[in-house]
């Protein structure tokens, strides 16, 4: 299932630090209300992680049992084989980097980075050697005596990365790491960090709501819904082969479309009005309402009408630039978003167009009843 | 038109107001600075001519130098205490929600909302069931119990506005409890303590109801002193008294400023 993953994780292991974490069975309640169920998850060394879903899945609580602020009410959490999860935070060895960066206001950048060392009682030497060399790191050089309010979004984030890895932490955890910057900033930093943590080699976890995020970041992406975990894989196989609706819905855009199965093995009637041919090795049984899942970019609209083409009308045009993004409403009132090349035809509001599936491969069936959809590849 | 006019009596009124208000709060200040600079024997107003006599009369009386100096020890333990038991019950509480929490803030708030009266004839009588006799230390306790409210105000402001982040922080960095509170939620509550403390000296130093029910027979403060001189004569040295409290308290409002404010506790503004 991960063989790309982990064909990867296992070239880098030579160079990576930090440790291989383990959660078996890691469940939290808080009194009644169950927050995680029973995650099970294992991070190869020099991995980077992302625990993904909407607000109140679970994952900062999973988060900070990882830290160790938060004691899991059932399961085991272990580094390297030896269990943690008894361990203070204070010995975890695990450097954090907090949501809004908690950098101490009455310390400079220098003793902010200096802390950790300082607090386990590193030399005077080597912690002035190691803040140099951090600082470096981050190309926050000759900002050593400032202080933190003297700092852009950006650069406060650097100092806190520095004086996380400062530590020379088995794991580093970020927390919403870049949820606090500005739109335009986001992506350099998000290169930024991803380089710095890989040239590191250190094993890290962050925790995000924002699915760009998490694919333009993770080696592997953990997505979690209401304290389960709907799938782990990487962040292509997350878009390409999603496991159940949730995912699908969650990991990049996706349109929705309510059909039923025919009683010819792999034939799907759509409401909207068109019969799919599916050549899938698990076709779903016949008979059963099922919800069909087309990527915008899977869509080509055309000015006339093809076979196996879907009927519909011109509702907005977005154009975004490269691309344009036109929502349409079909016969049966289902909303359908395309996106295509402003050079191809994209029609006016109120005009009639058909939409073509590019790739009948890359669509996914789910039942539409069951509780937690099966998949079935088109 | 209209409105301008209006804006214009608006903006007279509130002037007005406060002009008056700024009036009536430094008057009697610069009243008894004036007074306290007159070469006559009365407390006359204004001086028939000016001299600082009565300042160096004061330097020549036993009998208000040794009060005053009682009373600087006074303020000095309470205000020690009261930093102390009022920092720890503000950091123990101010984001505490529960009602026990509340149910304690409320009582240790108590004595600044009872009459001081009521409250020393009190702890007299308490003093006097449970058999201490009354003394320097007893004198200390009164005080320190009226004054904690302030610093439990002023500090539990400081620890409200305390981020509770850098103390889950300064944790995952390896540091232990104590080294956290040492250099983190210390320097960051600094501000409160000060003012909490300095409000705690000053209403110490002056406070005449607790010290006239606590205070033992040899134990004189100076406000009860200054009190029983004015009852027999206009003296005015009470005045001069007055005067040196006045500058001390505003070298002392200047070096708590210096010491808990500006410094580095929050850097310098970026501007």
């Amino acid at each position: 299932m991960l063989s790309s993953a982990t064909t990867r994780v296992a070239e880098t292991r030579t160079e990576a630090r930090g440790c291989a974490l383990m959660l078996q069975g890691v469940g939290h309640s808080f009194g009644a209300t169950v927050a995680l169920e029973s995650i099970d998850l294992a991070v190869a060394r020099g991995e980077l992680i992302a625990l993904l879903g909407p607000s109140g899945c679970g994952k900062t609580t999973l988060l900070q049992i990882i830290a160790g602020f938060l004691q899991p009410s059932r399961g085991a959490v272990s580094f390297d084989g030896v269990r943690i999860d008894r361990t203070p935070a204070n010995r975890r060895r695990i450097g954090m980097v907090f949501q809004n960066y908690a950098l101490f206001p009455h310390l400079t950048v220098a003793e902010n980075v200096a802390y950790g060392l300082r607090a386990r009682k590193s030399p005077g030497a080597m912690v002035k050697q190691r803040v140099a060399e951090m600082l470096a790191r981050v190309q926050m050089t000759s900002f050593g005596d400032r202080f933190p309010r003297q700092l852009s979004g950006g650069q406060q984030q650097r100092v806190a990365l520095a004086r996380a890895l400062a530590i020379d932490p088995v794991l580093v955890l970020l927390d919403e790491p870049f949820s606090a910057l500005d739109k335009n900033l986001r992506l350099d930093m998000q290169i930024e960090i991803k380089s710095l943590l890989k040239s590191c080699g250190v094993t890290s976890i962050m925790v995000t709501h924002d699915q760009e995020e998490a694919l333009s970041m993770a080696d592997r992406i953990v997505v979690l819904n209401k304290g389960r975990i709907e799938q782990i894989d990487t962040p292509d196989a997350l878009y390409d082969a999603p496991a159940s609706l949730f995912v699908n819905g969650f990991i990049g855009h996706a349109n929705f479309l309510k059909g039923r199965t025919s009683a010819q093995p792999g034939t799907i009637a759509l409401d909207a009005g068109c019969a799919l041919a599916l050549s899938g090795t698990e076709p779903p049984p016949a008979h059963r309402d099922v919800m069909v899942s087309i990527r915008p970019e899977n869509l080509a609209l055309v000015s006339d009408a093809q076979p196996r083409s879907i009927a519909v009308t011109i509702r907005v045009v977005m154009p975004l630039g490269a691309f344009s993004v036109i929502d349409c409403v079909t016969a049966s009132g289902e909303a359908i978003k395309v996106s295509q090349s402003r050079a191809a035809w994209s029609g006016r509001p109120g005009d009639a167009a058909w939409l073509v599936i590019q790739d009948i491969s890359k669509v996914h069936v789910f039942e539409a009843t069951t509780a937690s959809p099966s998949i079935a590849r088109a | 038109m209209q409105r301008d006019l209006s804006d214009r009596i608006y903006s007279g009124v509130v002037g007005a107001i406060a002009a008056a208000s700024v009036l009536l709060l430094l008057a009697p200040t610069l009243v008894v600075l004036i007074i306290s600079l007159t070469s006559g024997m009365t407390l006359k107003f204004p001086p028939p001519s000016w001299s600082a006599r009565w300042y160096v009369e004061l330097f020549r009386s036993p009998e208000l130098l040794t009060p005053a100096l009682t009373s600087l020890q006074v303020a000095l333990w309470t205000t020690l205490f009261s930093a102390v038991l009022g920092s720890a019950a503000a950091l123990a509480l101010a984001r505490n929600r529960s009602r026990i929490a509340r149910l304690l803030d409320a009582l240790f708030m108590s004595p600044m909302v009872l009459p001081a009266m009521a409250f020393s004839l009190s702890l007299l009588l308490v003093f006097n069931v449970i058999g201490i006799r009354l003394s320097f230390a007893t004198l200390v306790l009164g005080h320190t119990i009226v004054c904690v409210p302030f610093v439990i105000r002023m500090v539990g402001a400081a620890v409200q506005q305390l981020d509770p982040v850098l103390v889950t922080c300064s944790l995952s960095l390896g540091a232990s409890r104590w080294y956290t509170f040492r250099r983190i939620t210390l320097p960051l509550i600094r501000r409160g303590i000060v003012a909490g403390g300095l409000v705690a000296f000053l209403s110490s130093f002056d406070n005449v109801p607790v010290s006239l029910f606590l205070a033992d027979a040899r134990t004189e403060v100076l406000p009860i002193k200054l009190w029983a001189i004015l009852e027999g004569s206009l003296d005015v040295r009470v005045a001069a008294v007055s005067g040196v409290i006045v500058v001390l308290t505003l070298i002392g409002l200047v070096c708590a400023e210096t010491l808990g404010g500006l410094s580095r506790s929050f850097g310098k503004s970026s501007s």
